[in-house]
């Protein structure tokens, strides 16, 4: 029972963090059609961010996790006037999501390399933000875990809230629901589509240093929260908000329970086998619209 | 106040409109039609700013529109109402109205146009926190004209303001609309409809193949039988022109 309350718990702040990840994913996918692959190396950065302001330049680790966040945020600004923008006005159009796919994979692979040069191939090691465990009845959970999880719901109950209530905010709903009508209300729209990845991004960056006193940092240690990414945006269904944070919650909770039952090794398969029981018997996802014929 | 001079325009290398001019006076509703594919919606949507013209020009008020985007024609004074209205159906109707509203300096004054629009059109104010794709058919158009009204433009672009409505729903848009024009707006519609059309405009446009097949008032175009073969068809006489 007490360890079934604490993987539980355990499972509860890994969706917190995949939620993190993976809603500005389907952000950024719902508005832009844009299937990002480097939204990991976003991730790697908020790692490198804050491995280089608490270890190197001693930086509070608060200013740290911040600085994270604004530098993927930043970077995430140059993507669209830098990458999507231009590759749209050599068509003439929009294109299909498979030549953003591609493109974005070479944004990866850059990034990775970047990364690798100006970082070093090592895992750099990061201190806990907070030490101490966190007693829950008969089990515990450390305060590390305990902040992840608290950041997330503070950051996407705010991210929610933008989308609700700020001027902003409408005009990325009107964009990812209709951008030519979004044009008619005087929205620019590469001004929406720079803000849209840019927060998404951004929350990946801040989940990177998060996460990086649990991990260590390396170059590529965003790559497979890309790919588990996916298949929770599949199965909150593609562009949904609401969907991804349900099925983050959902796939953390089964990967940490899943390790009562079978050998650990199948841990990383559960959200892959659930992807494809979902594109099997519910294609649109949990929360998704049948696609009209 | 608006001039298109021999516009050239169209989607990639496809020229569909081959040289179209009209002009809308300060007040007027003018009214565009013609048969399918003549580049009716073309002309809009290049007078709008979605697609950027060959050649030609366009001016608002004496100024060009020509190479700016849809946010810029809108802020120059220009609004525009897609066919079926465009409205954002898994937003609430406030948020569609606030939305219209986007362009303006501050929220104050994004409210207060919100307001007018709701005085304008009361039963949107009943509906405010329905979601706009739940809406009548009526109701959807009639949101339609008072988001793009929030901005308070001069001139006002239609496309199809009766594609699939009713005749009771058309016939209150049509009504909506000459309310419009009483209070100064001036219109520039592309329609199918030609007896609603021919009923509320003070001039009229044909477009055939792209090109100006006539221009003139609606007495005009009744009593030409060569305009009338011209757009409907031999074939397509379901479509009555008194």
């Amino acid at each position: 029972m007490e360890s079934l309350v604490e993987f539980l718990i355990q499972g509860v702040v890994l969706g917190g963090l995949y939620a993190l990840f993976a809603v500005g994913l389907t952000l950024i996918f719902g508005v832009l059609n844009v299937i990002n692959v480097a939204h990991g190396e976003f991730f790697a950065v908020g790692g490198y961010v804050l491995f280089a302001a608490v270890v190197l330049l001693h930086v509070p680790a608060p200013l740290g996790v911040a600085g994270a966040g604004v530098g993927a945020f930043l970077l995430g600004l140059a993507v669209y006037p830098l990458l999507i923008a231009p590759l749209n006005r050599r068509l003439g159009r929009r294109p299909a999501g498979s030549l953003y796919l591609v493109l974005t994979l070479g944004l990866s692979t850059f990034m990775q390399s970047s990364l690798l040069a100006i970082g070093g191939g090592d895992y750099r090691q990061v201190p806990p933000l907070v030490r101490g465990i966190l007693e829950i009845g008969p089990t515990g959970v450390s305060y590390q875990r305990v902040l992840v999880l608290g950041v997330a719901t503070l950051l996407l109950g705010a991210l929610f809230a933008f989308l609700r209530w700020h001027r902003q905010g409408l005009a990325v709903r009107a964009v990812s629901q209709n951008p030519e009508a979004a044009q008619a209300m005087g929205i620019h729209l590469a001004r929406i589509f720079s803000l849209t990845l840019a927060l998404g991004v951004g929350l990946a960056g801040v989940g990177g240093a998060l996460m990086a006193p649990l991990f260590n940092v390396y170059p590529a240690v965003g790559f497979p929260l890309t790919i588990k990414a996916f298949a929770i945006t599949i199965l909150g269904g593609m562009g949904n908000l609401a969907g991804a944070l349900l099925a983050s919650l959902m796939i953390g909770v089964a990967e940490s329970l899943v390790v009562i039952v079978v050998p650990s090794q199948w841990q990383n398969g559960v959200a892959f086998l659930v992807m494809i029981a979902v594109l099997l018997f519910r294609p649109q996802g949990l929360l998704g619209r049948r696609a009209a014929r | 106040m608006l001039e298109v001079a021999e516009v050239r325009s169209g989607y990639g290398r496809l020229e569909i409109l081959q040289g179209v001019s009209l002009s809308v006076a300060p007040g007027a509703i003018v009214g565009v039609i013609g048969p399918n594919g003549a580049g009716k919606s073309t002309l809009l949507k290049t007078i709008f700013g979605y697609l950027a013209p060959f050649s030609g020009g366009i001016t608002l008020d004496g100024e060009s529109l020509v190479g700016l985007r849809p946010d810029q024609v809108l802020r120059r004074g220009a609004g525009f109402v897609a066919q079926a209205g465009g409205l954002f159906a898994e937003m609430t109707v406030h948020d569609n109205l606030l939305l219209g509203g986007y362009g303006l300096p501050s929220r104050r004054e994004a409210a207060a146009a919100v307001d007018a629009a709701y005085e304008r059109f009361p039963r949107l104010r009943e509906r405010r926190r329905q979601q706009a794709g739940s809406l009548s058919g009526g109701e959807q158009r009639a949101l339609a004209l008072a988001r793009a009204l929030v901005m308070r433009p001069r001139l006002l672009l239609l496309d199809e303001p009766s594609a699939a409505l009713a005749p009771r729903f058309i016939d209150e848009v049509y009504e909506a609309i000459r309310a419009l024009n009483r209070s100064g707006l001036a219109l520039l519609i592309v329609e199918q409809n030609v007896e609603m059309i021919l009923g509320v405009a003070h001039r009229v446009f044909v477009l055939d193949l792209g090109q100006n097949a006539f221009d003139g008032e609606p007495a005009e175009l009744r009593g030409t039988d060569r305009i009338r073969r011209l757009y409907l068809g031999e074939s397509r006489r379901d479509i009555q022109v008194e």
